[in-house]
């Protein structure tokens, strides 16, 4: 069998599998293995798998996820967001569809302490999704602002998709979360926009503004205060070089722990409600990346990938309409996929793909681009339909939403998306100018 | 079933002891990172201990997930199926899973043998990583159960006790 056949051959076990409910980690896995054991047999494969589960769980690199996960839990659990929403919306209070402005406020501000974008939209959207109710905002417009607005929780660092990009492309985990944070602020500003229009071209969708509003009392600015405060901590000590990001995901995780307390909001029960959360999402992840790690060894064995680098280069594409189609790629993979599985499963692939292009710049700058770009798309697949989880998580929450409607309400937010990727795609400095302030 | 109630059990006491061995982590780090930053004095090898204490709480989380049935499977082509035939794959899914753990608890068990024959620690503090692979093992073990009773029983059942 040559190369081209075996390589394509476990892609095709894999998807097999995972168009049947496999696990995609397991479906990674038993197609991985399969190749594995056809190229080398037994021996090579289980002396391999000896020492995998080690390696991978055991790295001091990677521990920087279940650590920014358990930061997000402390987050959730410790009632920060109830005040942060309430600051928001005395903030955003005076613009017409002020309420679902605010939810993308609350939404980027805790993205700032939180990693993941589920977290981030249920828990925005148990507080303001009952708020935005009792002011008569439309279902479609509530469900499709919070499930947008969670995507910020990836978008803003930290962010467990751009760790494990920085992990695979074996690139700064500090700069690249800096070259987030611009883009991450256009997305935020973007879907204010986005609502704006939309309040003012759809009619019914949001109440006009409540000229008895109350003013913004002091208690309300205070709802921003811890959330503030941990943010300086983590990212001041992680860019003044006082610590590394791992230990900035430790110090966070202290520090949400304790705001929490002081809020008294933390009790035991609510304490294992955190460990079990973090519990599902970490070793969620971490099954991911030992089923990855087979399938990707198992690959590289073919010599496929390498050499899959060395064709496209001889193409003599431009280099950016080869960034152009692996992200139209991701968005229709996204559309099936979850975006870490995705990150896994193609980035070994394709980043040595895009190192071998000449973009006209540094290596560096390349790789932290195209990094910014993935996250960008990525996100697009947690709204975009058939299946966008965000929009799915939301819309369980709000049950007399028709999910139809959600998905009408992202339509908005999906072309703020597209606008900003263009904008990220043709003009990298965007994503890469802060750098230059942080190394 | 008392059987599914001890196996919850257990997959809580795990994420627990995890979530705990995490926290002692961010503590840690605090105290190690206030010493270097004031006095001075730092914990030698906190880099290293962060890493294998992250890798015992990862494996210790395993068996919650599966519990919950928390792995991520893609439902899209199999959105129009009968529940019936839905319920027959996912219990193949679990069956598939567990093989995988089975696999994965026995080669584990292999690793650690031969960490412990060659006394292999970590670089700085050399911390015995044959410790590591002998917490991971259990909960790998606790994993593989867990997907073959999700495996052998109804989807209903297995609802009802992850609840």
């Amino acid at each position: 069998m040559s190369a081209i056949t075996l390589a394509l051959s476990i892609f095709g076990i894999m998807l097999v599998l995972m168009a049947i409910r496999i696990p995609i980690a397991v479906a990674m896995f038993g197609a991985g293995t399969a190749g594995y054991l056809m190229q080398t047999g037994w021996a090579a494969y289980s002396s391999f798998l000896n020492t995998q589960a080690f390696a991978r769980f055991a790295s001091y690199d990677l521990s920087v996820i279940p650590l920014f996960i358990l930061m997000g839990h402390f987050a959730t659990q410790g009632g920060i967001s109830k005040s942060l929403f309430q600051f928001a919306a005395s903030v955003m209070g005076r613009f017409k569809g002020g309420l679902a402005m605010a939810a993308v406020l609350a939404s980027a501000a805790f993205g700032a302490i939180c990693g993941s974008s589920v977290a981030t939209a249920a828990t925005i959207t148990g507080v303001a999704l009952p708020e935005m109710k009792r002011h008569g905002y439309s279902g479609r417009l509530s469900t499709g602002t919070l499930a947008a607005g969670g995507t910020l929780g990836i978008l803003i660092p930290p962010s467990v998709p751009l760790v494990i990009y920085a992990i695979l492309a074996e690139q700064n985990i500090a700069k690249l979360f800096a070259a987030a944070m611009v883009p991450g602020i256009i997305a935020m500003c973007g879907y204010m926009i986005a609502i704006a229009i939309y309040v003012r071209v759809v009619p019914g969708q949001a109440p006009e503004v409540d000229a008895n509003r109350e003013k913004m009392s002091f208690n309300d600015m205070m709802g921003i205060v811890p959330i503030a405060v941990i943010f300086m901590i983590v990212f001041g000590g992680i860019y003044g070089g006082y610590f590394t990001p791992t230990e900035g995901a430790g110090v966070g995780a202290a520090s949400t722990f304790v705001a929490a307390l002081l809020k008294r909001e933390i009790t035991w029960p609510k304490f294992k409600e955190c460990f079990y959360a973090t519990a599902e999402s970490s070793a969620m992840i971490f099954m991911i990346f030992v089923g990855a790690d087979v399938m990707n060894s198992s690959l590289a064995l073919t010599q496929v990938p390498n050499q899959l680098a060395t064709v496209v280069g001889s193409w003599g594409l431009s280099p950016l309409m080869v960034v152009t189609a692996i992200l139209l790629f991701y968005v229709v993979l996204g559309a099936v996929m979850d975006e870490l599985s995705m990150i896994l499963l193609t980035i070994p692939i394709f980043f040595p793909m895009i190192m071998g292009l000449d973009f006209g710049m540094p290596k560096e700058s390349v790789a932290i681009w195209f990094g910014i770009m993935v996250l960008m798309t990525v996100g697009f697949g947690m709204l975009a339909p058939p299946v966008g989880l965000n929009v799915y998580v939301v819309n369980t929450m709000a049950k007399d939403v028709p999910i139809s409607e959600s998905y009408k309400g992202v339509m908005p937010f999906l072309i703020s998306d597209t606008i900003r990727t263009t904008l990220l795609l043709f003009f990298p400095g965007i994503s890469l100018w802060l750098i230059q302030y942080v190394a | 079933m008392p059987a599914l109630k001890i196996l919850t059990t257990l997959s809580r006491l795990c994420a627990i002891l995890a979530g705990l061995l995490l926290t002692g982590i961010t503590l840690m780090t605090c105290y190690s990172l206030i010493g270097r930053n004031t006095t001075g004095a730092t914990i030698s090898g906190d880099f290293e201990l962060t890493g294998v204490a992250t890798g015992a709480a990862i494996a210790l989380f395993m068996p919650l997930c599966q519990l919950k049935r928390g792995n991520i499977i893609v439902d899209f082509f199999t959105a129009k199926v009968s529940e019936r035939i839905n319920a027959q794959l996912d219990r193949f899914g679990a069956l598939m899973m567990s093989a995988t753990f089975v696999l994965l608890s026995w080669r584990t068990s292999l690793g650690g043998l031969s960490a412990y024959e060659t006394q292999s620690g970590t670089m700085m503090v050399g911390f015995p990583e044959w410790i590591v692979y002998a917490t991971m093992v259990p909960p790998f073990m606790l994993t593989a159960v867990i997907a073959l009773a999700q495996a052998i029983r109804s989807e209903a059942d297995a609802q009802g006790a992850s609840a």
